[in-house]
């Protein structure tokens, strides 16, 4: 006997500019995993932030036991029983476990002893099989164990929703399955769990059924039984029509290699390794399109090979000359330009003018900067790139969205000589720049011998772009195609593997 | 006895470096980074003289209204750096001036009236008599009382909390604000308290620019100490000692100056040995002290 | 139950950038006049304080050190303070120009060697000065330990430093008096007649403008400075390293800060009195407050020093029950400083009523 335990009808959101959810339904029955699956930016993420309270529904209803309920804050949400766990940790890592709970549990007081609760966090934490002494100090623990704390805090809020936010994406797998069991004894009690996840293969194991979203509206719900891999892959990411470009260009690559990986080992930001032992080389002219869902470790490889981030284990070569663990700025010298995977936090300083951001770079300016040849190559990008600004001096914050990358390419364009590392190098641009731009990327190349690595959300762009396309996968590469060898089913299979 | 007459002449500075010490630790504990504390030290001692002149040396009157002025200038900081994006340093230094001006303001004219009446303020500490014993168990108490707090209790939990990240703080259920308040009204009574105590106990005579300084050697205190109550009793024996004997330590062959400049030289080294170590694990600066916080509320 | 709470809120648009200054100098002027009458029991008429200041604002050729002064102060701490590192030690690296100034004067056999005992004096004092901002540098760049304790409690090192000097090698011998022997006459500076000021302090106000505005325009250094002040992840992945650029920042704000304390050694006290604690001009200090007050902008630093220097004067004027000037341009000080403090976030943000029930 199924009992509807949350019921989300026809809710939409819109934030400035998109369009999140669009009239979106669907039904948790009580004592189910339910799988929430979708592309990055599907609107996965909004539909739980609803659940918790973090956002309010333009239109549409949420019930919970039938009732029908307003959820306008996370204490809300956690009064009716509802807990999320995301992706990151929400801990201080100076307390220790227990103060990290007692915080949360607001039916003790002030002067209430932290070692009140003791045996109780300790019971909860071993239930999940986890032995640790409550008194241990968070950051101590590692990733893993600290989501397992989330979930304990979850349960000592007597959660019946426990929402999980790809909280299970970087978990190891032993610890996953450890995991799934508790939450399958958890729905047998008759809780019920939402989980978002990227992995099709996780989804099909744990979940009761599974539904799945597409650019902010639900393209069905399918029970485990019936689902299929095929199936479901195609729901998320729809029947996109593919055309292989006419002209071959392989005789621009050369044979010298320009980019050169070996073995690399790269931990993120919560301290996992992030990048796993990944052997890769770009040669002289050749494009290289890295496919994978978002956050499979194309950002920390990307930040390894500029310097930015600090290389575990193995080597980075750039044209023979040994760069790993290397100063950014000697790594730029070598001639390499890059695109950063948050272009308004990393790549540009808004506060400042384009013609300032563009002096910056040490190749358009020495110490004393000339203005006057500034000016010039200011002048001469905004032509080129059709960039839109009131003037060269105008504080680029002032620019749209688009312009703004735009600068950021034709200056990292013009700056690379030898190699492009980029990040969803046409986000943000119309389809008519856009196209100017993966234009110049291969006119680049083939007229100077550039050589690039990219990586991109737009599996279109990936097979348009590239030479080589290699598919990253929790931090590991899974698979290298020659682009004439690639098939758009295989480089997706192997991304939610 | 030697010891007997150290502990007893260096007790009344102890003491007023501890509370004041103390106080601060706590205020910074929470995230807030407390620049005006020399100068709350200075107005509080202005105020304690100003009160004790005016009261006939009443022993409580002048030590309530320097404590509540003292938290009158500290929940100035603490509700402007907690709900507004301000900076911490800024309305520090800004109240720091302030009180310098005002302690001058309100200490001169008593200063004037004691002159016509010789009226005496305060309360000398006789190594005689015990009371001095005293002294040291208010400080060792309160070390472990508010030890007790801040490592056992869920206020310390929140309080530290606040500090370490308050945005996170926020997300587990805790009211950044409201803490902040509490341990800003804690905080600046325990200064206040010490100020008085410096003014009724210690110099019991007040020039304008008395105090001037000593709200730094406070900071000093707490700075060196790491923010730990226990270990900050210690240092602030160690600096009042250092101060009560600054003319002594010459015979040693030290140039005074030496002695005075000892407690910054010491805070500061402490600063980048607790960064630096692996004692930052448990001394290091709160990771969010100083840093702007609030929420930019979202439309609904 | 209804309740009513505070919201702040970025506003769509900012306001013009003077508003904050302008209505901190009003209204902190009127807060300060206010609480003045209040704390003192009435005994202070606010007409007479506000008549003294308007008399100093209209009396340049007296404000003329202290503005030059306070300008190239604000100045060096602008540097830093573009660069969001607080440089809270102007007062440390004020003294120790004047202790290397000092020292080529008295101590060098230079000192009465015209023109080079000068350029000297100045060499010397900014490389001493820089040095001693270095200390505070390193740590904050290197190890990420926070300047502004650091260089506040610098402060009174280095005044315990001074204090040192001065009571035992460098005690002027005759009455000794807590103080140096006076620097040869042929090291000061030249007074202009009438005035408080001094040749070579108006030409190196104008050099340090002239210089710093070079700096930050025209360097990529400076633009560095510039952009750590708002997005030092920007310069490390273009590839500048931003613990160079604290280093640089602050290194630069102390030298330019040791300019005057050199010009103040030189054109102004000829000696160094101790307690230096006691007896400091705390430009230091009030630097920060016209570096503030000049929203980081270079050119209206002048404009902040000279209200500031006609504060100082205005406080130096009135007397109150007896308290001493240096308290009542405290006063001052202190609310203009808090009222722009709070104020100028309302430049960017605005804070709405919203009552729930």
């Amino acid at each position: 006997m199924l009992v509807e335990h949350i019921v989300v009808k026809e809710v939409t959101k819109r934030f400035p500019g998109t369009l999140a959810l669009d009239k979106v339904s669907f039904t948790v029955y009580r004592g189910e995993i339910h799988a929430l699956l979708g592309e990055n930016g599907a609107g996965k993420s909004t539909l739980v932030k609803i659940l918790y309270g973090i956002y309010t529904p333009d239109e549409g209803e949420v019930y919970i036991n039938g009732k029908k309920l307003v959820i306008t804050s996370p204490r809300d949400a956690v009064a009716h029983g509802i807990v999320l766990v995301s992706q990151t940790p929400t801990l201080i890592n100076d307390l220790t476990i227990v103060e990290n709970i007692i915080l949360s549990l607001r039916h003790y007081n002030l002067f209430t002893r932290t070692r009140r609760v003791y045996s109780e966090v300790y019971s909860v934490l071993e239930s999940l099989g986890l032995g640790i002494d409550p008194n241990t100090e968070v950051y101590k623990l590692t990733y893993t164990q600290k989501q397992m704390i989330e979930i304990a805090r979850a349960l000592l809020l007597k959660a019946k929703v426990l929402l999980l936010d790809e909280a299970t994406s970087y978990l190891p797998l032993t610890e996953k399955k450890k995991l799934f069991d508790f939450l399958k004894k958890y729905v047998k009690k008759g809780n019920s769990v939402i989980l978002i996840t990227h992995k099709l293969p996780e989804a099909l194991e744990i979940s009761d059924r599974i539904t799945v979203l597409r650019k902010g509206k639900v393209v069905g719900t399918v029970e485990k039984k019936k689902a299929d891999i095929t199936v479901i892959r195609r729901m998320m990411f729809g029947d996109t029509e593919f055309a292989p470009e006419a002209i071959k260009q392989r005789e621009s690559i050369g044979n010298g290699v320009t980019l050169f990986i070996e073995n690399l080992w790269v931990k993120g930001e919560l301290g996992e390794y992030m990048v796993r032992n990944v052997t890769l080389s770009v040669r002289k002219g050749e494009i290289l399109g890295i496919a994978g869902i978002t956050g499979s470790g194309q950002i920390e490889l990307f930040e390894a090979i500029m310097g930015l981030r600090k290389v575990e284990r193995g080597i980075i070569k750039i044209d023979g000359v040994d760069t790993t663990n290397k100063d950014t700025g000697f790594i730029r010298s070598l001639g390499v330009g890059y695109i950063p995977d948050n272009p308004l936090e990393h790549g540009l300083s808004i506060d400042h003018t384009l013609a300032e951001n563009i002096a910056l770079c040490p190749k358009y300016s020495s110490f004393i900067i000339d203005w006057h040849a500034i000016r010039q190559d200011a002048d001469r990008l905004v032509r080129e790139y059709g960039i839109v600004t009131p003037s060269i001096n105008t504080p680029i914050k002032l620019l749209s969205g688009g312009n703004l990358m735009k600068m950021l390419i034709s200056r990292e364009l013009e700056y690379a000589t030898k190699l492009l590392v980029a990040y969803n190098p046409t986000r943000g641009l119309d389809e008519y720049t856009a196209n100017k731009v993966r234009r110049n990327i291969k006119e680049k190349k083939a007229k100077e011998g550039l050589s690039v690595i990219f990586a991109s959300e737009d599996l279109d762009e990936i097979f348009e772009l590239s030479d080589t396309i290699a598919v990253m996968n929790s931090g590991r590469i899974v698979g290298v195609f020659d682009k004439y060898r690639a098939t758009r089913d295989r480089v997706e299979e192997l991304m939610v593997m | 006895m030697y010891i007997v007459q150290v502990l007893s002449t260096t007790a009344p500075l102890m003491l007023a470096y501890y509370l004041a010490s103390l106080g601060h630790s706590i205020v910074e504990k929470s995230g807030v980074l407390n620049l005006a504390i020399d100068g709350v030290f200075v107005l509080s001692v202005a105020v304690a003289f100003a009160q004790a002149i005016y009261t006939w040396n009443n022993p409580l009157i002048p030590v309530v209204i320097s404590v509540a002025s003292s938290i009158a200038v500290g929940l100035i900081l603490v509700y402007t750096t907690s709900k507004l994006p301000v900076s911490h340093g800024a309305i520090g230094l800004s109240l720091m001036f302030l009180c310098y001006g005002l302690s001058g303001v309100i200490g001169v004219p008593a200063r004037t009236q004691q002159g016509l009446t010789g009226q005496e303020v305060g309360y000398p500490i006789s190594p005689v008599s015990s009371v001095w014993v005293l002294l040291y168990i208010v400080v060792v108490g309160l070390g472990f009382l508010l030890h007790y707090i801040l490592e056992r209790t869920k206020l310390g939990a929140m309080i530290k909390a606040s500090g370490e990240d308050p945005l996170v703080a926020e997300a587990l259920g805790v009211d950044v604000l409201k803490t902040r308040i509490l341990a800003g009204v804690l905080g600046f009574a325990l200064i206040g308290l010490g100020a008085s105590a410096f003014e009724l106990l210690y110099t019991r005579i007040w020039r304008e620019g008395t105090g001037i300084g000593h709200g730094w050697i406070a900071f000093a205190v707490s700075l060196s100490s790491g923010r730990h109550p226990l270990l900050g009793i210690i240092t602030a024996f160690l600096f009042a000692l250092l101060y009560e004997y600054r003319f002594s330590i010459l015979a040693v062959g030290l140039p005074r100056e030496m002695a005075d400049a000892l407690p910054y030289i010491t805070a500061i080294t402490a600063m980048v040995i607790y960064m630096a170590t692996p004692l930052k694990t448990k001394l290091k600066t709160p990771k969010s002290l100083g840093k702007p916080f609030f929420k930019e509320e979202r439309t609904i | 139950m209804a309740s009513i709470s505070l919201v702040v809120v970025k506003r769509v648009k900012p306001l013009p950038s003077w508003v904050a200054p302008l209505l901190s100098f009003t209204l902190g002027i009127a807060v300060a006049t206010v609480l003045l009458w209040i704390v003192t029991l009435g005994r202070t008429d606010p007409i007479v304080v506000l008549a003294s200041i308007g008399r100093a604002l209209a009396m340049p050729q007296l404000l003329l050190k202290n503005f030059a002064l306070l300008t190239i102060v604000g100045i060096g701490l602008l540097v830093s303070f573009k660069a969001s590192v607080f440089n809270i030690g102007g007062e440390g690296q004020f003294y120790f120009a004047i202790i290397a100034a000092t020292w080529i004067a008295l101590f060098s056999g230079v000192g009465a060697i015209a023109i080079i005992n000068k350029v000297l004096m100045l060499v010397v004092g900014v490389l001493l000065a820089g040095f001693w901002a270095l200390i505070a540098a390193l740590p904050r760049g290197f190890l990420g330990i926070d300047e502004v304790p650091v260089t506040l409690l610098m402060n009174y090192i280095a005044y315990y430093i001074v204090d040192y000097l001065v009571f035992n090698p460098w005690r002027e011998p005759k009455y000794k008096y807590p103080r140096t022997p006076t620097i040869p006459e042929e090291s000061w500076f030249i007074r202009i007649p009438g005035t408080t000021g001094t040749i070579e302090l108006i030409l190196l106000t104008v050099v340090v403008m002239a210089g710093i505005w070079y700096l930050m325009n025209n360097t990529r250094l400076g633009l560095a400075i510039n952009v750590m002040g708002s997005n030092p992840n920007v310069l490390r992945v273009v590839g500048i390293n931003p613990s160079l650029i604290v280093v640089s920042s602050l290194v630069i704000s102390g030298m330019i800060v040791g300019i005057a304390g050199v010009s103040y050694l030189a054109g102004e006290a000829h000696l160094i009195t101790i307690p230096a604690e006691a007896c400091t001009p705390m430009l230091g200090y009030t630097g920060i407050l016209v570096a503030w007050l000049s929203m980081l902008r270079i050119a209206y630093v002048p404009v902040a020093a000279y209200i500031v220097s006609a504060l100082i004067n205005a406080g130096i004027n009135i007397q109150i029950a007896g308290a001493g000037k240096a308290s009542v341009v405290d006063v001052f000080i202190g609310t203009i400083l808090l009222i722009y403090s709070i104020s100028v976030i309302f430049t960017e943000y605005s804070v709405k009523i919203i009552v729930k029930r």
